[in-house]
This record gives structure tokens, C-alpha cells and sequence, in this order.
């Protein structure tokens, strides 16, 4: 007896180390339903932590993925067939010179109790104007007055007509705010949103619950947690566990997981060019003309391509834009002026003697996006002949070096970013324009679109503002890539943002 | 005593100011600053130092270093540039999950580096003891982001028996809390302890050979009589010390713990910051690391003087 009670806790030991493993190393079950569904709730998982919610000073894409739309709303909705719909305007004339906007505001309150005033909106519409994010104050160019009309009517003059105006008006530029609470935009901003802010915890979580004061219809999922999960691998074992219930928004270093790990085929797999980004080389304008189309010869875009490991996540292009952009070309022998061809880059670089001269690659040390296409293009720039060193660098050193040096040292660098063609005119007192391209054919073409009265004449010179672009291969586009997320299987509604790249948690419901 | 304890203390606030100037000066020689990044790639330079004046960050560094310093020592760490939060409340907000986690973590190394380096130390040259040298050696080598990612799929996403990662707030739920924590404290633990298996084992082992054991053994007590009477407190030396290192390190060092489980601890938030250029979260931060890595120092030395006649005698 003695005997056999000392072997129990041995046996028992084994059965527990022998059941843990076959748990453990066993098939995958089926994934249970989310107990989330029941209690109206829903657990996403963010990339990344913006470190403020100021929308007006920041326009990172870690804080518009989620506070525009849902919780603070412009004044109109731009619909993906092209019509507008309201938001905090709830209806608008615009005269036939497209010189005039007077925006009818609705009967609302924001998220706090307060009521949303004509002056909330002046207000709000005067910081955008000034804000030193481009893309909010690039809409206000025209803009020569905002104006009081009667205590729910706004007017907007203009001094010509601009696309950018109104496409600003459903975007980020366009976004409102009470007055009395921009002291808090930072941790707590407010809006109309069917959403309200609850808590935000940098590096940790957004809460969200459904705004009590929404002057719509209340989102189908009452309380929403956003987990700030800055480990991918981290992330999708968490979706894998049922922990979470989606994760919106994958980078590209995980797409290769993905496949491997099949979760394309366990969650439901959306890809949505709206949340993608180009990724582009930029080669410095300094640079001889000869030596960027050689250089832009040397890209394999297909390589780039099968780097991600995912056929669904990313299009070949030479053009800078999103397959949603109307003036999107995928990549062909129309639209590519300098195709890979590294034998006749080679050619042209030992022809030129360009294989003496330096060359400093900046690579984005910090930015998984952007370090597997440096890992591909120094190699096989310095096997083309060319005498290149990678400087591998963070967001801050970066920003210093490039974005506000002046003049910025680089020769060579691959970005990924907004697809918004207007980054790439020639400098203004307003805009630094860090990539040191300037043209003056390019600017003048999309000025010219801005005050196109039509869209067949919008797109037109769209097209060939993009087409000059390509063509002075400075800012050389490799793919566009696609947002790319993955949902529980009963979590449906997943719509593309109107407004920029956000998530719309409104439309989602179990 | 008290001219050793003098001397440490006055080491302690030497240290201190040394290491205030410092990191200072590594963080604004590190390059870039807070407006450029908060402004983003098409800013003009106008609006960056705008901004940058906003902040006060286009003052002489003599004068932000004096400013800096003469508010920590009134009690105001300051405030982020970004969110205006408080550094005091983002880090008592922070500590509520890196104090439980880093103290966990190292209770759980010693309570089991202890006994096993002891048994290992008493059990050299068998079977047994092997096979815990070894295995502590296996340990050692073990990255502990890999240890975390391990324990992660095998008790999160196989087994779902805790989170894989996230963090439950203690006053939202104190039992998700402790959920939280389980299997970052292991990975913690069980690496802390492989560690300090090797040193607790190499210490006993050199107290058993120490003449004075050999003496004890003679008059007749066991083994185990000897080593806990005789040889502990001559043991205990080389185990404060490396204690104390780990606790200094935990406080700061479970960046990757926080990272692989996704916990908003303090190192965490200094990783973020530091990446953003929020100077003065990063400095305020940093120096009660600092200062308290320097107090914990400060306290090991006034152990090895209860510990050691001869180190109190010597001072």
C-alpha cells in the first residue's frame, strides 16, 4: 500500500504532463463560437499605438483607424458609389460656380451631452484650416470665409472651385468637435460618432461603448474593446484563442504567418485596397535622371511581391495610388516606363560610370513594412554595380534626416503611406516637401484637376499627373498594397471606410 | 556603521546626479524630437518649431536639464508633450502591472532556485545533480521571449487555460488580473530561476568546501546542519548580490515579457516614448529607475555589512 501511494502522484503526473501534450500538440479543433456574441461585445486587436488622439496635429494611421467615423464625424459621408450621404451636415447646397457650400447642420449632441452648435463648427472647420497636418489643411486652400449664417447653417466661401474641398469635407479635414472639450482631444476626443470613447490606455486598449446621444440608428455592438497588441505573432495567437474576435488590420510581416498558419482558412479574410498603402523607392531628384531610370530598372516588383508571401495582399504597379483610385494602372508594359531589366541597368550604370558613385540607402529601421523591401532592393542594387551602403534608422532619426532635413540626406529609400498624389507637389510655405521632387508639369496638372468642374476632366488630368510622375522616377512605385484583416466567422459587416482608412465598428455585428 | 553607511549614502547621491545628466544627454543626442514626429513627413519646419517651442524644447539644454531637475525634486515629473497626461499618473498607472509582474517573477525564481541549487550543490557529482546543472544551463540559454511565446501557445492558444496576452485591469476584474500575469511571471520566473540555480549552486558548493563546514562536519553535525548553521551566511554574499542585480533589472528590463504578452507596463511605455522622442516621460522615467536600481544597491551594501563583519570593519 505504502507503495502504491508514492507511485500516485508519479502516475498522476504522467497522466497530466500526457494529457497537457496532447492537448497541446494535437489537431486544431474547431474554434468555438465567442462568447462575446451573447453580451453584445467585441474584442479587436490594434497594430499599433497612436500616443495621442489629436487628430488635428497627427495623422498617424494607428489613431485614424479608429476615432473618425466612429467616434467624431465630418460633416458629409463620401458612399463608395460615389454619392454623398449626411453626417453632422444633414443636407448642403452647392452653387453652380462651386464657389459656395452652406451646410444645414442637424439637431444633435455629442457624445459628451452637449449640443452641437453652428459655432462648434466654425470652430472645428477654422482648426482644420490651420492645422499643420497637410492633409486636413490642404482641403482649406480655397477657402476664404466660414461664416454664421443662422443658428444651424454654415457657409463656406471659396476663391475657385477645389475637388479637395469637398473630398475634405468627408475626410478627416471635415471632422467636428465641441469647442469647450479640445482641451482633451489628446486622451478623450468627442463627436457626434455612434461611438463614445469610454478610456483610452496607451499601449494597452481603447474602450468603446455605443453613444448614447447618436442621432442614428445605434451600432449593432453596444461595447467594443480595441487591445493594443504591438506583437503580431502576439495578436493572432490571441485570435487563435479566442481571446479576440478580429484583427482589422494586418501588416505585411504577417502575411506569410497567415497562409502558414491558415488563417485564411479558419477566420474570414478580407482584403480592402481603402486601408492599403503604395510602397514606393523614392530616389533623390538630385540624383542624374539616367541613374534613377537605371536604378528604377533594377526593381523586380514581383519579388517584392512574393516577399509578403500572400497573392491576395498586394498588386505590381508603377503607378502611385490604390486600386480604388480611379486613375490606378497595374503594372504593364503601358504603364510601366522603366521595367525591370537588370542586365540593361547594369549595362547603363558600368556605360556611365555610375559605379563609383556612393550611394546612402535610408531604411526605416522600425517599420517591419519596410525592411523586407530594403532587404531586397540593397542587394540587388549593389549586384546591378552601384556602390551603396544601407543606413538603418528609427522613425525619429528618420524624421530628423529626411522628412525636415534640408536638403534631405538620402539618396535612396522605401516608403509606404497615404496614396494621396497631392504629397508630391512642388514645396509651399505650407508644405515641406521632403522628398526633395518637384515638378513644375506635375503641380500644375494637379492644380488644374482641383478646379476641374467635371469628373471625366477630374480624372483626366489625374491621369496625367500620374503619368508624368512615373515618368521622372523619382517616386517609383513597387505595389499597392491592400488592407488585409481577419475576422471571427460570425462577425459580419465589414464595410470600407469612408472616411480615410477607419474602421467602421458601427457596420459590424454578430 | 555609520561612516559605511555615510559613505554609501553619499555614493548614492553621486550616482544619481551622474546618472540624471546622463540620460539626459543620451536622450537629446539621440536625434529628432517629439514635434517633428507628432506632425509627421510634410510639416514645414515653421510648424516643427512651433510646436517645439510650445513644448520648450527650443530653450538652451543647461536651462532644461536645471528645469527638469529642480521640478523632480519638488515632485513634478512632468507631463508628455503629446497628451498632456501626467508622468506621475502614467507611471503609478504603469507600476500596477510591472511591480506585481517584476516582484512575481522573482519570488518565483527564488522559490525555486533555492531548493534546486541547494540540491544541486549537496547532489555534485551524481546523476541528479547533473541533470539540474544541465538543465539550468538549458535555461540560461533560453531567450526569454521564446520562453514567453512557448508558454503562450501551449497554455493559451492549445489548451485556453489563460490569456495569451492583454491585460485586465486590477480594479476591473482583480481575478482577470492575476490571469493576466500567470504566464508572463512563469516565463520570468523560470529563466530567473535557471540563473539563479547556477549561482545558488556554485555558492553553496565553495561554502561546503570551506574549512569551517569541513570542522562542523567533524564535531558531528549532518550536512545539512553545517550548511544552514555555518555556511548559509557566507552563501548568502554572492546570492544578495545577483538578487539584488535581478530586481534592478526586472523593474526596467521586462520590455520583451511586456512586448511578447502585450502588457502596458512601464518598460513598455518607455520603449514607446523613447521611439516617439517624448523627452521628459523617457528622462522622468528612467532616473526613479535609476534611482531606485541605486537603492537597491545601496541597500545590498548595507547587507554585506550585516552579512560580513570584515566589509563593515574594513569601511
Amino acid at each position: 500500500m505504502p507503495k502504491l501511494i508514492a507511485m500516485q502522484p508519479k502516475r498522476l503526473g504522467a497522466i497530466a504532463a500526457a494529457t497537457i501534450m496532447l492537448a497541446a500538440f494535437g489537431g486544431a479543433e474547431a474554434l468555438a463560437a465567442s462568447p462575446r456574441a451573447t453580451e453584445n461585445k467585441m474584442i479587436l486587436v490594434a497594430r499599433q499605438d497612436p500616443g495621442t488622439l489629436d487628430y488635428v496635429t497627427s495623422n498617424l494611421t494607428a489613431l485614424r483607424l479608429w476615432i473618425p467615423s466612429n467616434v467624431v464625424e465630418p460633416l458629409v459621408y463620401f458612399e463608395k458609389d460615389g454619392t454623398v450621404t449626411p453626417g453632422v451636415a444633414e443636407s448642403w447646397t452647392i452653387s453652380d460656380d462651386r464657389l459656395t457650400y452652406v451646410f444645414t447642420i442637424r439637431e444633435a449632441k455629442f457624445s459628451n451631452g452637449a449640443p452641437l452648435t453652428v459655432e462648434d463648427v466654425i470652430y472645428s472647420l477654422n482648426t482644420m484650416k490651420s492645422s499643420p497636418v497637410l492633409q486636413n489643411s490642404a482641403a482649406y486652400n480655397a477657402v476664404t470665409a466660414i461664416e454664421k449664417v443662422d443658428d444651424r447653417t454654415v457657409k463656406v466661401t471659396l476663391s475657385r472651385p477645389s475637388q479637395a474641398f469637398w473630398a475634405g469635407m468627408g475626410s478627416t479635414a471635415g471632422l467636428i468637435q465641441p469647442e469647450a472639450a479640445a482641451g482633451s482631444i489628446a486622451t478623450d476626443p468627442i463627436g457626434t460618432g455612434p461611438y463614445k470613447l469610454v478610456k483610452y490606455t496607451t499601449n494597452s486598449a481603447f474602450e468603446f461603448t455605443a453613444n448614447p446621444e447618436y442621432w442614428g440608428p445605434a451600432p449593432a455592438i453596444k461595447d467594443v474593446t480595441v487591445r493594443i497588441v504591438t506583437d503580431g505573432t502576439a495578436g493572432l495567437n490571441a485570435l487563435e484563442a479566442g481571446e479576440v474576435d478580429a484583427i482589422p488590420v494586418n501588416t505585411i510581416d504577417l502575411w506569410e504567418q497567415l497562409v502558414k498558419r491558415e488563417f485564411d482558412k479558419k477566420f474570414t479574410l478580407v482584403t480592402d485596397p481603402q486601408i492599403g498603402e503604395p510602397t514606393y523607392a523614392v530616389i533623390n531628384q538630385k540624383i542624374d535622371p539616367e541613374l534613377r531610370q537605371a536604378i528604377a530598372g533594377t526593381l523586380d516588383r514581383q519579388a517584392y511581391n512574393d516577399a509578403f508571401g500572400a497573392a491576395w495582399g498586394a498588386e505590381n504597379t508603377c503607378t502611385f495610388a490604390l486600386p480604388n483610385q480611379p486613375w490606378y494602372q497595374p503594372e504593364n508594359a503601358e504603364s510601366c516606363p522603366y521595367p525591370y531589366d537588370l542586365e540593361g541597368a547594369m549595362k547603363t550604370i558600368l556605360e556611365k560610370g555610375f559605379n563609383t558613385l556612393p550611394l546612402e540607402y535610408a531604411s526605416l529601421s522600425d517599420v517591419p513594412d519596410l525592411s523586407l523591401p530594403a532587404d531586397i532592393m540593397v542587394p540587388t542594387l549593389q549586384a546591378a554595380g552601384l556602390n551603396v551602403t544601407r543606413n538603418a534608422i528609427d522613425l525619429a532619426r528618420y524624421s530628423q534626416l529626411i522628412f525636415q532635413g534640408r536638403p534631405p540626406q538620402f539618396d535612396i529609400t522605401v516608403m509606404s503611406g497615404d496614396a494621396e498624389p497631392g504629397q508630391w507637389s512642388c514645396p509651399t510655405p505650407d508644405k515641406a516637401g521632403w522628398s526633395t521632387y518637384c515638378s513644375a508639369d506635375y503641380t500644375d496638372a494637379l492644380a488644374q484637376a482641383d478646379v476641374a468642374t467635371s469628373d471625366e476632366e477630374y480624372l483626366a488630368l489625374m491621369q496625367k499627373a500620374a503619368d508624368i510622375l512615373r515618368k521622372d522616377a523619382v517616386i517609383v512605385p513597387l505595389i499597392a498594397k491592400k488592407g488585409v484583416g481577419l475576422f471571427d466567422v460570425d462577425l459580419k459587416g465589414f464595410t470600407e471606410p469612408k472616411v480615410a482608412v477607419a474602421v467602421e465598428l458601427r457596420a459590424l455585428h454578430w | 556603521m555609520t561612516i559605511y553607511v555615510l559613505r554609501k549614502l553619499a555614493f548614492f547621491v553621486g550616482a544619481v546626479l551622474v546618472a540624471s545628466l546622463a540620460i539626459f544627454l543620451l536622450i537629446r543626442g539621440a536625434g529628432g524630437n517629439v514635434a517633428a514626429i507628432v506632425l509627421g513627413k510634410d510639416a514645414t519646419a515653421d510648424a516643427i518649431n512651433a510646436l517645439a517651442h510650445t513644448y520648450g524644447l527650443d530653450r538652451p539644454l543647461p536651462v532644461q536639464y536645471v528645469d527638469w531637475i529642480m521640478n523632480m525634486l519638488s515632485g513634478d515629473l512632468g507631463q508628455s508633450f503629446r497628451t498632456k497626461e501626467s508622468v506621475a499618473d502614467l507611471v503609478t498607472d504603469r507600476l500596477s502591472v510591472s511591480v506585481p509582474l517584476a516582484l512575481s517573477g522573482l519570488l518565483l525564481g527564488l522559490i525555486i532556485a533555492i531548493p534546486v541549487g541547494t540540491y544541486a550543490a549537496r547532489n555534485v557529482g551524481r546523476p541528479s545533480g547533473a541533470l539540474l546543472a544541465l538543465l539550468s544551463q538549458i535555461g540560461v540559454a533560453v531567450p526569454v521571449f521564446w520562453a514567453g511565446i512557448l508558454l503562450s501557445v501551449l497554455f493559451g492558444v492549445r489548451l485556453g487555460w489563460l490569456p495569451t496576452g492583454g491585460w485586465t485591469d486590477w480594479t476591473a476584474d482583480p481575478v482577470g488580473a492575476v490571469r493576466s500575469l500567470v504566464l508572463p511571471v512563469l516565463s520570468l520566473g523560470l529563466i530567473m530561476a535557471a540563473v539563479l540555480i547556477r549561482y545558488i549552486r556554485s555558492a553553496v558548493l565553495d561554502v561546503m568546501n570551506q574549512d569551517y563546514v569541513r570542522t562542523a562536519r567533524a564535531v558531528g553535525m549532518t550536512r545539512t546542519q553545517a550548511l544552514l548553521q555555518v555556511g548559509l551566511r557566507n552563501a548568502l554574499l554572492p546570492i544578495v548580490t545577483i538578487v539584488g542585480l535581478q530586481i534592478a533589472e526586472l523593474i526596467g528590463g521586462t520590455v520583451i515579457i511586456e512586448m511578447v504578452f502585450s502588457l502596458p507596463g512601464l518598460s513598455r511605455m518607455i520603449l514607446a516614448n523613447v521611439a516617439a522622442r517624448e523627452v521628459i516621460v523617457v528622462q522622468s522615467t528612467v532616473m526613479l529607475i535609476i534611482v531606485f536600481v541605486i537603492f537597491v544597491n545601496f541597500v545590498v551594501d548595507l547587507l554585506y555589512g550585516i552579512l560580513d563583519p570584515r566589509i563593515r570593519n574594513s569601511a
